[in-house]
């Protein structure tokens, strides 16, 4: 903590001195694009893109009435909250089979990076192709399986879209969260889980009552970063759903791009104000969140 | 120091999810030379924003053009090439920010014109060039009787069949008529081992231009004498053979979730009987060398005469303060649509000519024939309407509707946007 003058005494302009390229970062990076971002919101645009001048709130009334924003909204709590939990489900089984001992560990850690390694975009096409109804290697697989007569059209079907983007959507957030996750247990002495042991414990309450509490701090991030990330995940769900008219399958991330160049809106001002709602929207849901775990903490004790 | 930890890591998130969002809204500002010189002083160096119709050929050609146009005029020309996928994202970002290029390539002018962002032909192209350019394509680069819309090269829609697959089903002869097309398509789809008849293309990506292709030839329009036509009886009937070619499933599976792309590969691998193409599908074809297939003239409903749907992109140009570029602009067209320049480009992307004396030198390219024959008479979309602007992204994302749904119902609902957007 920076208290006036206590610690070898500097004057306050030294201090701003130091502190500039960070302030510089944080005007540049941060303020001055959300700054621009409101100013967009409230200005009329053609559809070349050319201002015409203020718009007042009308573009937020505007995001508001849109027929698909109810559909869209739904589909990105489903997306988030799906993605998000099978991701830390599956990234808590997987860390913790990564923390034991075994031969070739090392490389299969590696294998695990590389879907974050890769380009968003091209792990997208990727899975076009997988779940190409013609030539995709999944409808070839489950046919000559016998599982199904006819392909899936994993994409084009309306009850498999979302379940498509999903698995896309858990397969590239795996790699951090498992990482995450092998820190966490890392970081959990061992001490405390023999003396649990010599205690008699299970290895369901060792987990349960040991492992699991002390992995809290890593399973915040781990769950806030992905919220953050999943909801913001553009490529995904652009890429899969590209074929599909309207706003069927669109998160709130690709229905602003949709309004600002694709729609029949095409309107870089209502795009603007969607997106401001969108900051709104994804800060409420991690202040909620983190005061639902501060709370428990607090009950806990 | 839990708190003050948990609060650190509140703003920190906060932060996090500005900047996210911020990158989100895409708001990438190229770095365009500044041109608006104090004064009203004259331009030395324009900016050129192109489209990237091919790897390896648009970059070569614009590179080519950049070093004669500063031979030959003193004028230097700065260009950037972006590819489809983002150029409209970018050209209405630098318009945003006050930085148009000099001149943009794109696929519509007339809401550029409309706001009063372009030089007309009368300050920035010679009459010569003027007159050469064929009248089709004058008629729809004019927006309220000026022409803006200059057109860089265009392309016109034939009807491609696989002859293989004609032989096997026992078609003698490609279709004449739209009873006679669904036929092939049926037996063709009879064959069985995954073969569909016709590949129908009615996703998001460009169903305005399949869609054109077969309204045309039902005598159909989407505006005609200044009103809206988009839900005439002959669209409706038009629209409705298309649903009732999926519900058979002569079509591949899904037409209202394919997009063109994928509806070229279907054809490609020679599992697809029929579809509409451009000169660039023939050149695929061929250098795969796979696929054994026929240019015809697209089948009409009732077997009167093929019309076939035409598509230009255009060249526009900006005016800046002053109008400091219009000398540069104007010899950049001077330049552009001299025959070794034009035609060379055109020639290298695979497309077709703009101009009359284009016309005069592709003629000798027999494969080439069965476009140019109907090029200078070849229906385009309204793109001299800004309303088209909108109405095409409209289409774009409802027309599939109708092949799960009421195909008038869709139609109204089209005409209904249009005319209250106009």
């Amino acid at each position: 903590m920076l208290r006036g003058g206590r610690v070898g005494s500097v004057h306050p302009l030294v201090a701003l001195l130091w502190l500039a390229p960070a302030l510089a970062l944080i005007l540049g990076v941060v303020l001055y694009p959300a700054i621009k971002l409101f100013g967009a919101s409230r200005s009329e645009y053609s559809i070349t893109g050319l201002r015409r001048g203020d718009a007042g709130w009308d573009n937020y009334a505007k995001v508001l009435e849109h027929p698909s924003l109810g559909t869209v909204l739904a589909n990105t709590v489903t997306w988030v909250v799906a993605v998000v939990a099978v991701t830390i489900l599956l990234g808590l089984a997987l860390a913790q089979f990564l923390v034991k001992q075994f031969p070739g560990r090392r490389y299969v850690r590696w294998a695990v990076i590389v879907p974050w390694a890769a380009s968003l975009i091209i792990t997208s096409q990727l899975f076009v192709l997988l779940y190409d109804y013609n030539y995709g290697i999944i409808n070839h697989l489950l046919i000559n399986v016998g599982l199904i007569d006819t392909p899936i059209d994993f994409l084009g079907d309306d009850s498999w879209t979302m379940f498509s983007m999903v698995v896309v959507g858990v397969f590239v957030s795996l790699p951090f969260t498992i990482f995450v996750f092998i820190a966490g247990l890392n970081a959990i002495p061992d001490d405390v889980l023999e003396a649990a042991t010599v205690d008699g414990a299970s290895p369901w309450q060792r987990y349960r009552r040991i492992t699991l509490p002390l992995l809290r701090p890593a399973l915040m991030i781990a769950t806030v970063l992905n919220v953050i990330y999943v909801f913001n995940s553009f490529p995904i769900v652009y890429t899969l759903n590209d074929r599909n008219p309207g706003y069927l399958h669109d998160t709130t991330i690709t229905f602003m791009y949709k309004l600002a160049f694709k729609s029949q809106e095409k309107d870089v001002g209502m795009s603007a104000a969607a997106g401001i709602f969108n900051v709104l929207l994804i800060l409420a849901v991690v202040l909620i969140y983190l005061r639902i775990i501060n709370w428990r903490e607090e009950t806990s004790r | 120091m839990r708190s003050m930890k948990t609060s650190a890591a509140i703003a920190g998130m906060a932060l996090a999810g500005l900047v996210l969002a911020a990158c989100g809204g895409g708001t990438g500002a190229g770095n365009t030379p500044d041109n608006t010189v104090g004064g009203g002083a004259e331009t030395k160096t324009i900016k050129l924003v192109a489209a990237e119709y091919s790897k390896d050929n648009t970059k070569a050609f614009w590179d080519a053009f950049a070093k004669t146009y500063k031979e030959k005029t003193g004028y230097s020309l700065e260009v950037q090439i972006i590819s489809w996928d983002n150029l409209d994202q970018q050209s209405s970002t630098m318009i945003q920010n006050n930085q148009a290029p000099d001149i943009l390539n794109l696929n519509a002018y007339a809401s550029y014109a409309k706001d009063g962002l372009l030089y007309s032909s009368d300050e920035v192209l010679p009459e010569s060039v003027k007159s050469d350019i064929l009248p089709t394509f004058v008629k729809y680069g004019t927006y309220q009787g000026k022409f803006y819309g200059f057109p860089d090269l265009s392309s016109a829609r034939a009807f491609f069949y696989n002859t293989d697959l004609f032989t096997e089903a026992g078609i003698a002869n490609p279709p004449k008529t739209w009873a006679e097309l669904e036929d092939a398509a049926k037996k063709i789809t009879g064959l069985g081992s995954g073969n569909v008849g016709y590949a129908l293309p009615l996703g998001p990506e460009e169903s305005q231009g399949e869609f054109s292709m077969w309204l045309f030839n039902n005598g159909g329009t989407w505006k005609d004498q200044g009103k809206w036509t988009i839900n005439s009886p002959q669209n409706v009937e038009t629209l409705t053979f298309l649903k009732k070619l999926a519900d058979q499933k002569l079509t591949q599976n899904n037409p209202a979730r394919t997009n063109r792309a994928d509806a070229f590969d279907l054809f490609k691998s020679g599992k697809a009987g029929m579809i509409i193409g451009f000169s660039p599908l023939a050149a695929a074809l061929d250098e795969d060398g796979k696929v054994k297939y026929a240019v015809a003239p697209f089948p009409t409903n009732d077997g009167s005469e093929s019309k076939t749907f035409g598509v230009t992109d255009y060249l526009m140009a900006f005016k800046k303060p002053g109008n400091s570029n219009q000398a540069a602009v104007k010899a950049f067209y001077e330049l552009y649509y001299q025959k070794d320049q034009i035609n060379t480009w055109i020639k290298s992307e695979g497309f077709l000519p703009v101009t009359q004396s284009g016309i005069e030198e592709f003629r000798s390219d027999e494969k080439l024939k069965v476009y140019l024959d109907t090029l200078p008479n070849a229906q385009l979309t309204p793109t001299d309407d800004p309303t088209w602007d909108r109405v095409k992204l409209a289409v774009q994302q409802n027309l599939g509707r109708a092949m799960t749904g009421d195909p008038k119902a869709v139609l109204d609902e089209l005409q209904q946007t249009a005319e209250s957007a106009s």
